[in-house]
């Protein structure tokens, strides 16, 4: 136990995702010898960013507005949606340069084990965005897991009797690589999802 | 293959430990609890990531350490691989090969070929159908990383219907279960090919093997009994067919579906498989002498063994742990064919151990010298 203060420091760290408590530790014991200026503006910036970001209402993208700067856009194509679990993989995707329709955040993927059923999943929205929106398309991006698959499969099954075409990522190797270096799992996938040309 | 040296750190009975065997046989002497099986553990840990004890890791986690250290070299011709394995008491393991982590866990079982004799071997004849799945799933993960997958992915899915059916019960969002069906049954359906394929391929090498330990002709069968539905058929290469699979367990669950949600479980899958061994026609696992299961349980073993060396072109690392007790004189001998071609690691209670002849290991409480 340290003093209450640093204490303090520590627990809230500690309860950050990916944060141990020796790493905590080492962080509370860096923030007492930075600079207070250094404190107050670390401080201050997470404040900010709790008051001046939230949700889009229409897709769960991150924004400082209603509506994210996606959604904002209109150049882009509102009948096809390309769904992810979480708010991080719209940029990984953005990147890519290759979609321009919208995005719907799910919030997770289905894992009865972590008790997450389909109604703690924004599904609801999305169903309600299907008609408003007139989508036509839905690109199950979720993750190749388990979980992913499993989030990708209830989504066609609802969604299809609404006549939305539901697809999903391709999985197979990585471009440009040797087929040398492919993990003979990834291998194995590709091989079975082989294409003719 | 061989190991080259092995360090311990807070593993079971280990405060630490640092040794280097010799590529091969090596005698580990020492009393009862002194930490023999513990180092062979080891190493079968360090191969799969998995104890062959069937120990959950924080069972492996020394008293008063927070966290259990493997590391190991396997040193084949193309050079030495160095894994590491660090068990925290609580918390996610870590797994490192030659310094990075593998893409998945069920790369390491394929890369390290290690097979061990376990002093209560003649459970794989003897005793419930999950000890003979255990081993023929562990053998098809030595031998491919996508059986190894396979594996994985059907208890992963398993798990996740049974949670769904655990807390949901007769409640059950109609659609999510169909979802976890459906990966359930194409999941099954792929373990299921694995399976047969690997008993086919196993049919004859264990065969081959039962007949040098036991000396005798009579024939040996081995067969998948897959548990696709109420009946179960035993199937192999030729007459399996992953359509009719699929559909057969697709439709089992259907028509169990109102018992399974009062169940909260799942009552059919290869979850459910029997691997059934049979001499002259006889079920061995229900008429038969103790002396032919014990030769079975042997020609398994062999016959792994054997399996293993033909795919990686080298033996594997052998660990006979105190199995001498257990053996009569012709299966020794069996076992004994398999010493002049790799590594062994021997562990006995006796210094006058007549079986081996190598370098021997003094074992007293959790240090070896």
């Amino acid at each position: 136990m340290f003093e209450p203060p640093l204490q303090r420091v520590i627990d809230e760290l500690a309860r950050l995702p990916g944060i141990g408590l020796k790493t905590a530790q080492r962080l509370a014991f860096h923030l007492l010898h930075v600079e207070e200026a250094d404190a107050v503006r670390l401080g201050e910036s997470i404040i900010e960013l709790r008051r001046l970001v939230s949700l889009c209402g229409r897709c769960f993208n991150v924004t400082a507005e209603q509506e994210c700067t996606i959604c904002r856009d209109l150049r882009r194509d509102p009948a096809i949606v390309c769904v992810v679990e979480r708010a991080q993989d719209i940029a990984v995707i953005e990147r890519t340069g290759e979609f321009d329709g919208r995005y719907h955040v799910l919030g997770g993927a289905l894992s009865p084990i972590e008790g997450i059923r389909p109604d703690q999943l924004r599904v609801r929205e999305l169903v309600a965005r299907i008609d408003d929106e007139g989508i036509k398309e839905v690109v199950a991006a979720t993750n190749p897991t388990v979980e992913g698959d499993a989030t990708a499969l209830y989504l066609a099954r609802l969604l299809k009797p609404l006549g939305v075409t539901v697809t999903r990522l391709a999985s197979g190797l990585p471009v440009g690589g040797d087929l040398d270096y492919a993990d003979e799992i990834t291998l194995g996938r590709a091989l079975a999802g082989r294409r003719e040309l | 293959m061989w190991l080259t040296w092995l360090e311990l750190d807070g593993w079971r009975n280990y405060t630490t430990l640092s040794w280097q065997p010799d590529p091969g046989v090596n005698v580990l002497v020492g009393s009862n609890g002194a930490g023999k099986t513990s180092i062979l553990e080891a190493i079968g840990y360090l191969s799969a990531i998995r104890s062959f004890r069937g120990t959950g890791d924080e069972g492996l986690v020394g008293v008063g350490t927070d966290r259990a250290v493997i590391r190991g070299g396997f040193a084949k011709a193309a050079g030495e691989s160095r894994v590491e394995v660090e068990i925290p008491r609580r918390g996610r393991r870590r797994v490192l090969v030659n310094g990075k982590r593998p893409p998945r866990l069920a790369t390491v079982a394929a890369q390290f070929p290690v097979v061990a004799f376990l002093p209560d071997d003649l459970e794989l004849v003897k005793g419930s159908g999950s000890i003979r799945r255990g081993f023929l799933d562990d053998l098809g993960s030595r031998l491919s990383p996508g059986y190894g997958a396979t594996v994985g992915e059907y208890e992963a899915v398993l798990r996740q219907r049974n949670a769904l059916l655990r807390q949901d019960g007769p409640a059950v969002d109609l659609v999510a279960l169909q979802v976890w069906d459906e990966r359930l049954v194409a999941m099954a359906s792929t373990l299921w090919a694995e399976r047969v394929e690997l008993i086919d391929r196993l049919a004859p090498v264990l065969g081959a093997a039962h007949d040098k330990v036991a000396g005798g002709t009579a024939t040996l069968a081995v067969g998948l009994d897959p548990a696709w539905g109420d009946r179960r058929d035993v199937v192999d290469a030729v007459s399996f067919d992953t359509g009719d699979a699929a559909e057969r367990l697709a439709g089992a669950l259907i028509e169990r579906r109102r018992r399974e949600l009062e169940q909260r479980t799942t009552t059919v899958g290869p979850h459910r498989d029997e691997v059934r061994l049979a001499l002259a026609g006889r079920p061995l696992r229900t008429e038969a002498s103790q002396g032919e299961q014990r030769s079975v349980a042997v020609g398994l073993r062999l016959a792994s063994y054997r399996m293993l060396a033909e795919h990686h072109g080298h033996a594997p690392i052998l660990l006979l742990d105190d199995v001498f007790s257990e053996l009569d004189v012709l299966r020794t001998a069996a076992v004994m064919e398999l010493l002049p071609q790799g590594q062994v690691l021997v562990t006995t209670t006796r210094h006058d151990e007549q079986h081996v002849v190598g370098r021997s290991w003094e074992v007293v409480a959790a240090t070896v010298s």
